[in-house]
């Protein structure tokens, strides 16, 4: 047995790039077509990625829309190929050992169509329990364990379309614990749930940590990665630019001060005014639909002296201030001092 | 949460592959096919309507051609060794409906999985991936005797049709068939999940050969140069030797050059559509055309 649950070395994917349609219009006779081909090229998802997950350990990968989180989940999960660079789950090799490494994983992919909607919970159970290649008797006893555990039993013979999307994430959990795999990945697994249900599944994301699976869990909700995980990737354009605990991970940013401000009539030439005001090392700004109002991130080296200066600013020509606050570094606040830009827009 | 999953500290996988569970899951996957079947009420249309539908817009050109007293028929009988000629429509229309069946389901097999969103965690599991497409076959191939029984029921009430069938010869042409449908089917599968235009190509194919292979005529009214090619194409064997089954109550010695042929062709195309499966299935995983429709 190896000494890590999950290793990844070096790998790096890259996708054939297709060029824009309009540049390379596709020949309209559909036998061409069939044959045409998109003038070649590269584009890098993922960089050299290397990262050791520890066994009993919850891992989370945090990165932006495109940063590759789940092309890196599709390699270990052997549906990708990694160009080069090599992974091992739990001791296999991803590509030399593809079915030792399918039978280790539990996985849950983003997005709810990966189960049948026109077959009931339990019947989509029973039949990946046979694609797992889980003896019947066996099968039979874990997956009414598991309708119970996910509180499903009552629910098990209806069809999934008739599901709630909380339900159909739990049969889809549900799924990827049927071979009781000592590892597991799951691919933002809350996304789209409602609060109340994507806090279900965090719950239970710790529960099978504490009944000794290693998790590995993307997720771009950076209060979701500092809640579950033992130590935290982020990513950001194919490449991991830290990698540390989350309490060490803001440790990383204590000296700086985190300013957010609220401001109405934002103008973004106003930007460059503030970020050259001496002290300000970082700034963001993202627009707030609902309120019509603008957030602006700030981080600063010492907030005392700039904040005049600042308010002055933000203060003139029709714009105002309507809030500020200085608040404790979270996540965020990290990947927007690594990257200069914020995690969500 | 009061349930707690039961386990140890040492994590190990329930999953243990054997040939035996390999079966076991190419059982589930025959079974998913015939829930799907079963659930998507269109069957009822397929089974009811099609057998009728399809071939009436023939048939009634037919009974225009044969004219009021018959004498088109002359003609017809000197070309195709039968006067039945509304058996002979109705056995090539339902032939052939039965033959693009299993091959449309097969080689879309794939492509369906991929647009439902089911392919992924179909091929993330250790069970082989051909099986994902050899499972697809078997509930549409039986259905299709269903159809068979309607069209037979549909033909005695409407239109008084009788045939001379001799089973257990028209039995053996679909056994000789399906090698080489499935073949064709394992193909156009692998080509369809990873090139987005074949998809408008398969098409054509389809009706390119629906043309070639006498559905509804004898060969021998199309030129020459368009017979060589039909004699390639495992639908007009299947069609003729179903005809001479049905019809005209072949034995199997009658119809056996059309069956080693079929067999033969069989033999290419299941070596060319497994070979064609693995080179995309490798290719697949290096491009990543899995996740992208
Ligand atoms: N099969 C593919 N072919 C070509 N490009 C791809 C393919 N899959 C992903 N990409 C590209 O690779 C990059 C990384 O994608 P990936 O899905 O890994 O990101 P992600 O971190 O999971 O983002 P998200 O939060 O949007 O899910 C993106 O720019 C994406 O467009
Ligand atoms: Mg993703």
């Amino acid at each position: 047995m190896s000494d890590y649950a999950i290793e990844a070395l070096d790998l790096v994917k890259k996708f054939p790039r297709r060029a824009p349609a309009e540049q390379t219009p596709a020949p309209k006779n559909p036998l061409a077509r069939l044959f045409h081909r998109p003038p070649p090229g590269e584009f890098t998802a993922v960089d050299h990625v290397s990262f050791q997950i520890h066994r009993g350990e919850i891992f989370g990968l945090l990165g932006p829309n495109g940063a590759g989180k789940s092309t890196t989940i599709r390699m270990l999960c052997t549906l990708l190929e990694p160009t080069s660079g090599t992974a091992r789950i739990n001791g296999y090799d991803v590509v030399r050992e593809a079915n030792r490494v399918r039978q280790s994983l539990g996985i849950v992919l983003a997005g709810e169509r990966s189960i049948y909607w026109k077959l009931t919970g339990r019947e989509n159970l029973e039949y990946f329990a046979a694609l797992y290649h889980i003896p019947p008797e066996v099968a039979r006893r874990r997956i009414d364990e598991l309708l119970d555990y996910m509180e499903l039993t009552s629910r098990a013979n209806e069809l999934v379309e008739k599901y709630s999307t909380g339900m159909r994430q739990r049969i889809v959990l549900s799924r990827a614990l049927l071979a009781r795999p000592p590892i597991i990945l799951l691919d933002e697994p809350t996304l789209g749930l409602d609060p109340q249900a994507a806090r279900r599944i965090r719950e239970m994301v710790l529960d099978l940590k504490r009944q000794g699976h290693t998790i590995l869990l993307t997720t771009h909700y950076m209060e979701e990665a500092d809640q579950l995980s033992d130590r935290i990737g982020i990513i950001d354009q194919g490449k991991i630019i830290a990698l540390d605990t989350p309490s060490a991970l803001k440790q990383r940013i204590r000296q700086q001060d985190v300013i957010k401000m609220e401001v109405a009539g934002w103008k973004p030439e106003m930007a460059e005014a503030i970020q050259s005001l001496s002290g300000v090392s970082q700034m963001v700004s993202r627009y707030l639909e609902q309120d019509g109002i603008w957030e602006i991130h700030l981080q600063t080296g010492n907030s005392r002296a700039i904040l005049p200066r600042l308010i002055e600013h933000v203060n003139t020509n029709g714009t105002h201030l309507v809030n500020l606050n200085i608040v404790v570094p979270t996540l965020e606040d990290v990947f927007i001092h690594l990257t200069g830009k914020a995690l969500r827009d | 949460m009061e349930t707690t999953l039961s386990s140890g500290t040492h994590l190990t996988s329930l999953s243990r592959t054997t040939g035996l569970a390999q079966l076991r899951a190419f059982g589930a996957i025959i079974w998913r096919e015939y829930l799907h079947f079963v659930r998507y009420p269109t069957w009822v249309i397929a089974f009811i309507i099609w057998p009728i539908l399809f071939p009436a817009t023939y048939i009634f050109s037919s009974f225009a051609l044969a004219g009021p007293s018959g004498v088109g028929v002359t003609r017809f009988l000197e070309v195709a060794g039968t006067d039945n000629f509304l058996g002979y429509i109705v056995v090539g229309t339902s032939v052939w409906m039965w033959a693009n069946t299993l091959l449309w389901n097969v080689g879309f097999a794939l492509r369906g999985e991929q647009m439902r969103g089911t392919l992924e965690s179909n091929w993330m599991t250790p069970t082989s991936r051909f099986l994902f497409l050899l499972g697809s076959g078997p509930v549409h191939a039986v259905s299709m005797l269903m159809f068979f029984l309607f069209t037979v029921v549909e033909f005695r009430i409407f239109f008084h049709l009788t045939f001379n069938a001799n089973l257990f010869s028209l039995l053996a042409v679909f056994l000789a068939a399906l090698p080489a449908l499935y073949g064709l089917g394992f193909t156009f599968a692998s080509l369809v999940i990873t090139a987005r235009e074949a998809n408008a190509f398969v098409f054509l194919v389809r009706g390119i050969v629906m043309i070639f292979c006498g559905i509804t005529y004898p060969l021998a009214v199309m030129p020459p140069w368009m017979q060589a090619v039909a004699e390639w194409l495992p639908p007009t064997l299947i069609i003729r030797a179903a005809r001479l089954a049905a019809l005209n109550h072949a034995s199997l010695e009658v119809i056996a050059p059309d069956l080693v042929r079929l067999l033969a062709y069989g033999a290419f195309w299941l070596a060319l559509g497994y070979l064609t499966f693995s080179q995309i299935e490798r290719r697949a995983r290096l491009k990543g055309a899995l996740n992208q429709y």
